[in-house]
This record gives structure tokens, sequence and C-alpha cells, in this order.
């Protein structure tokens, strides 16, 4: 089985007698270390696959297999549980916590895993370091912009090392450039952990990131298609190839 | 998640929202407040009262009259006083001593005798010149005069060999000997303070003066009224030992002492003089049982009655009274928690405002992983501290209230609860009072946050990524 598979999967909401299928019948197999893009217009089904495949809404009917386990059948508390250990997320609109400077943000799912504190700092701080916001440890999301917050986001989504990532339109409040930034950042992490990311958008711009495309219409999946001419971190690294090439460690430029 | 974790987490929600958490603490602290005055008011009413019994007597002590014994009848008032007259009552003999001494939780017994003016004439001087008018001899066991509270003011209490030619008088009876050869105001004297600050002296010299008691002669009435008394065999001589200090029940100072075994010897001899013929054994006029603490009184009581005794204490009185303040209490203590019920609705009236405001936050905690445990207990927690520091605070400026209350109006408040302003503490506030308000605060604080919490904890994960 693959590392993540959806079978039959079909979400229907009931509006008062009306039924309207959110998703009809979605198959989809992904495989551990693949960034996959779902792509699709509003209203396509594409958030709410994903909130399924998150374990935030439950099914109607089907089942969603990550890495062995039924998500749509777990309980409240073990799907806690499943998203300490297997999850990250990333939002569009970075759902940082306003009165918790960066640090904490980072550490907060290291925290709900019950981590000292002393401990998640530690490894928050190198996250931190990691996306470049090494000097921006102590400030609170609302001083920082929106590009620096969305790092911290990432950082909070991959503190934990999780398997999988999830990230609903990341860019859709960022400029194009700091999208760039952002994208690339989510991929070269991705790649350096070996962490799947399933990716929301309605940007095809946005899908070029990705290993694989999904487009979804009307709660159905259209076509997949490969993506051949994918970025990858090493395209950064021939470009700007120099006497120091670790970029991963040095600090990206902020707008 | 770590305690310490949801500790921070909580105590920054709560300073994040200042002036919101204030309002609410002084909710909690009005209701605190108006708790813990009010049960201090109630335990110094309560002190009060005991102190007030005390005063009146022995509050561990039970008392048995003796109603059909010589000696005389003590009226008293019907709710002081569970009589059971049905019954056939005992002797109160030295048998029955006996029995009382061996009742559980008895120290001691204090009996006593009554000598009646009827039976015996006090008097003094050459030729029997100044007679007692009025006054109750009582035969009491002189070596537990220190036992019984008695504290001497002048003189001595006799050693035991002296003890049957001994009397004692408490200080303001002397004034009632009266001289006979005199008539009108002369033959009286009045205690009064002279201008040098001493007394005006009686009569007699109660410390060091000659005494007699002589038995009378009922059958053979004088013609004003009075008996003869004395001759030969029938007449005790005697010597003033001591003076008593006035005591705080007003025992003693009309009072006359006499040894106890001198007593029945005396009311032998009346018998035999007046020819009372079928005379028994002396009974005592009244028994004092002394109880090991106030707790056993009532169970003492119950045995004593149970043998057919008519015993009274104080602390049917005080269960009486305990009764009548104990509504006073609940009223008090009504109203009180009227003000923390009014607290506690606003502690679930800020929390469910604060969750409202955080719905957002809550479900970004749910998709990151935190469990519903977790943040059920966070809001717990903000809501007992919230409780908490109400509490906290309260005690503080109840325990401000309450000195202000001891200091400046004690004596007025005293009189309006109608007890004496005597100068004793209005509003106690023991340490157990503290830790049950602060206890009962959190307590009230955690239960206002329990149905907010679980508000929280049903807010969905999906609130946290719907995009604004």
């Amino acid at each position: 089985m693959a590392f993540i598979s959806v079978k039959n999967l079909r979400k229907v909401y009931k509006i008062g007698n009306e039924k309207v299928y959110a998703l009809k019948k979605i198959d989809l197999d992904i495989e551990r270390g693949e960034i996959c893009c779902i792509l699709g217009t509003s209203g396509s089904g594409k958030s709410t696959l994903l909130n399924m495949l998150a374990g935030l809404e439950k099914p109607t009917r089907g089942d969603i297999f990550i890495n062995g386990t039924n998500v749509a059948k777990l309980s409240e508390k073990k799907l806690a549980r499943f998203r300490q250990e297997n999850t990250g997320f990333i939002f569009q609109s970075y759902n940082l916590i306003s009165q918790f400077n960066a640090l904490e943000n980072v550490g907060m799912p290291l925290m709900f895993k019950g981590m000292p504190r002393s401990k998640r700092d530690k490894i928050s701080a190198k996250m931190l370091k990691l996306v470049g916001l090494g000097s921006r440890m102590k400030h609170r999301p609302n001083q920082m912009s929106g590009g620096q917050q969305q790092r911290v986001g990432i950082a909070r989504a991959f503190v934990a090392k999780p398997n999988v990532v999830f990230a609903d339109e990341p860019t859709g409040n960022l400029d194009t450039k700091t999208t760039d930034e952002v994208m690339r950042l989510m991929v070269r992490m991705c790649r350096k952990y070996n962490i799947t990311l399933i990716l929301v958008t309605h940007d095809l711009e946005i899908a070029g990131y990705s290993d694989r495309i999904v487009h979804i219409i009307d709660g159905e999946i259209t076509s997949i298609e490969k993506n051949e001419s994918v970025y990858s971190p090493e395209d950064d690294e021939k470009k700007e190839s120099g006497p120091d090439n670790n970029t991963e460690n040095s600090e990206v430029s902020e707008q | 998640m770590k305690i310490y974790d949801m500790l921070i987490i909580c105590l920054r929600n709560l300073w994040r929202r200042k002036g919101r958490t204030l309002l609410t603490v002084i909710g909690v602290v009005i209701g605190s407040c108006a708790v813990i005055v009010m049960i201090s008011l109630g335990l110094g009413m309560n002190k009060a009262m005991d102190s007030m019994l005390s005063s009146w007597g022995d509050l561990t002590a039970v008392t048995i009259f003796n109603g059909n014994g010589s000696g005389m009848m003590f009226v008293t008032d019907d709710s002081h006083y569970s009589g059971n007259s049905n019954k056939e009552k005992p002797p109160l003999n030295d048998d029955a001593l006996e029995m009382l001494k061996n009742i559980d939780h008895v120290s001691y017994v204090i009996p006593k005798i009554t000598l009646s003016n009827e039976m015996v004439t006090l008097c003094s001087g050459r030729s029997d010149r100044y007679r007692l008018g009025w006054g109750e001899i009582y035969g009491v066991d002189f070596s537990m005069l220190e036992k019984m509270g008695y504290e001497i003011e002048e003189g001595a209490i006799p050693n035991e060999h002296n003890y049957k030619e001994s009397i004692i008088y408490g200080n303001e009876i002397t004034y009632n000997f009266r001289d006979t050869k005199k008539h009108g105001n002369a033959s009286m004297t009045a205690k009064q303070q002279l201008p040098d600050g001493s007394f005006t002296k009686p009569f007699v010299e109660p410390v060091g003066g000659d005494f007699k008691i002589g038995i009378n002669n009922t059958k053979k009435p004088n013609e004003d009224g009075s008996y003869p008394y004395g001759g030969r065999g029938y007449e005790y001589k005697l010597t003033g030992a001591a003076v008593l200090k006035q005591d705080p029940n007003w025992e003693t100072p009309y009072s006359i002492f006499i040894d106890i075994d001198l007593a029945k010897e005396i009311i032998e001899s009346y018998n035999r003089l007046n020819g009372v013929k079928k005379a028994k054994a002396p009974e005592y006029s009244q028994v004092k049982i002394v109880c090991e603490n106030i707790d056993s009184v009532d169970a003492v009581q119950k045995a004593v009655e149970d043998m057919g005794f008519t015993a009274s204490s104080m602390a049917q009185v005080r269960s009486q009274m305990q009764g009548e303040l104990g509504v006073i209490q609940m009223i008090l203590g009504g109203l009180a928690a009227i003000s923390l019920l009014v607290a506690a609705i606003s502690i679930t009236n800020t929390m469910i405002m604060s969750i409202y405001e955080r719905t957002r936050e809550i479900g970004i905690m749910k998709v990151l992983g935190c469990f519903i445990g977790n943040i059920r207990l966070l809001f717990l927690m903000e809501a007992g501290m919230i409780g908490l520091l109400g509490g906290i605070i309260g005690t503080i400026i109840s325990y401000i209230i309450s000195f202000i209350m001891n200091t400046f109006a004690g004596s007025a408040f005293a009189q309006i609860l109608g007890f004496g302003g005597d100068g004793g503490e209005v509003s106690i506030i023991p340490i157990w009072l503290v830790l049950l308000a602060l206890g009962f605060s959190t307590v009230i604080g955690l239960i206002s946050g329990y149905y907010p919490a679980n508000r929280a904890v049903k807010i969905s994960a999906l609130e946290a990524i719907k995009n604004e």
C-alpha cells in the first residue's frame, strides 16, 4: 500500500433537503516523500479533501490510510496523538498565536507532545535558523511581515519531524516574490527530511513546485499529471554555486 | 502537555485581558469577602455567647438540685431545667455521690448542703448581739474550695484540723448582720465607700472574729415569729477564717460557707431537737458535677438524669442559644452566598467571552495535536485561577475589615448583635476559615469554568483553517 491511500472517498453535505456532493468518489495514492499538489478552483472540493486527509472532517464514506492508519476511523483522542506524531500543517493565514513569540509558536507541537521547555526551545531555535529567522526568535507575529510569519508557520509544521505536511493555500496572502521564497523553502524542507507534502492551491504557478498535480473539478479527480520540470533545491545550489553553497543554513534574504 | 506549560499559558491569557480579569476577580473578592466576614461575625457571636455563658456558670458543670431533700427549692426556668418529675427521685446522699463520681468523663463532684435561716441562727458578739438577718449557709468540702474556683480576698483557707471550727464569708454577706440592741436604721450597716477609699465596716469581724451557730427550736416560735435557738449541745462555736472574692458567677458574695461534715452534724442535731422522726441520712441540697470537657457534658447529664436526678447544665442553654445563633448565621451566610453566586456567574460569563475570542486559537491548537483534555484543563485552570485570586485578595481584605470592626466598631456591633460590648472580638477569622475560603472560591471558579471549558472542547478544528 502507498504511504497515503485514499479509497472510494465521498463527502456529502446536507443543506436543507438538498444533498451537495463535495467529493463524489476519490481514489488517490501518494508515496512517501512526494510533493503532491491538489489543484482546483474554489468550490471544487480540494479543501474538503485536505481537511479529510488531515482528519479535521469525517468522510461520508470511504477510507483514508496514512502510514497504515485509517484516519477516518480514529477517535478524537487518538487523532490528537496521530497529529502529534505524523502531521504538520501550514495555513493560508499563518495562524500563529499572537501572544506567543516566534520561538514559542514554533515549539507548540512539541509542547503538546509534553516536551520540556528547554529541550523544545533548542529544537525550535534550530528550526527558525533553518527558515532564516535566526534573528527574529523573540518577535511576536505582529512584529513580522507576512513572509516571515509564514516562515514561522513552516518551521512550526516541520519542527516535530512529521511524516506528512498539509499546506492549504500557503502563499495565498503573499506577494509573488515572497511566494517564490516560501515555496522554495517548503520544498527544501520536505526534501531534506523526506517528508510528504500535500499542497492545496488554485494557482498553477505554485503547482509547478510539486512532483505531481492532481486536478480536481466538482469533487472528482479529472486528471493526474506528473511534473517533469520540477523545482529541486539543487537547482538553487547550481545557480548560486560559490565558495559556500550551504544555503540551507545561511539566512535567506528577507524582503 | 506539561502542567507547567499550561500554567504559563493560563496566566498569560489572564494577563492579556487584564481589565476583564480584574473585574471578574473583583466579583469573587466581594463574594468571598462577604462569606468570610459573615462567618467571622458568626464565630465572634459564638465566642461572645460562650464567654457570656461561662460568666453565668461553669460550662463543664452539670448541677443537680435536690427537690425533695432539705434545703431550699430552686426556682428555675423550665428551659434551663429538664425535669422528669414523674419519677421518684432517689435520695441525694453519700451513696448517690459515689455513683455520680463513677459516671464516665466526670472529673469530680462537689456536694453542697444548704442550711436555711429557719434551721439555724448565726450570731456574733457578746450575748449574741449581732445576728444574721438573711443569708444562706452552705456546707461545702473546704478542701474543694479552690476547685470550685473561689478565691480568697482576706484571710486564708483553714487547715484541715480546723475545718469544723471555721466559717468563711462572701464579701457582701457580713453587712447582713444586724445589731439586736438597736432599732431602725441604726441596727444595720450598708457597704459604702468612704472618701479615703476604704469601705464602711460591718458589725462583725469576718476574719478572726468569733461566731456561733445555734439550732432553732421550730416547735415554739417567739412572739415576733423568730425561733428560740441554741442551748447546751445545740450550739457550735466558729472562728471567721476568710472572706472570698466576688466570683464572676455571683455565687459567693451573699454566701456563707462551713465545712460539709459540720453541716451534716447540724442537720442531725436539728432533727433531734425538733423531733423529726423519719430522719434519714442527710441529703445534699446541691451537687455540682464537673466534667472533663465541654463535649462530655451532654452524656454526663443524660446519665445523671437516667439515675433519676434533675440536672441542669449550661450546655443545654448553650445548645439552645447556638440554635438561635445558627439561624442568624444562616441568614448572614445566605446573603453572602448570593454575592458569591453572582461572582460565579460572572466567571462563567467571562470565560464564555474569552472562548468566543479564542475560537481560532483553540482550533489551531487542535490541528497542531493538542489533546482535548488539555484544552479543557486549560480553561478550567483559568477559571479556577480567577477564583483563587479572588479568594486570596478577598481574604486579605476580610482581615482588614475584621481588624477595623474589632478596633473601631467592636462595642457598637456587639450591642447591635445583642451581646454586651465587653471589648471582645466581634469578628474572628481562624486559619481554617481562610483555607476554607480559598478552597471554596477556587472550587466556585472551577464549577463556573466547567461549562465554558466543555464548550471550548467542542469547537471544531476546522474553525482554525477557515480563511479570514
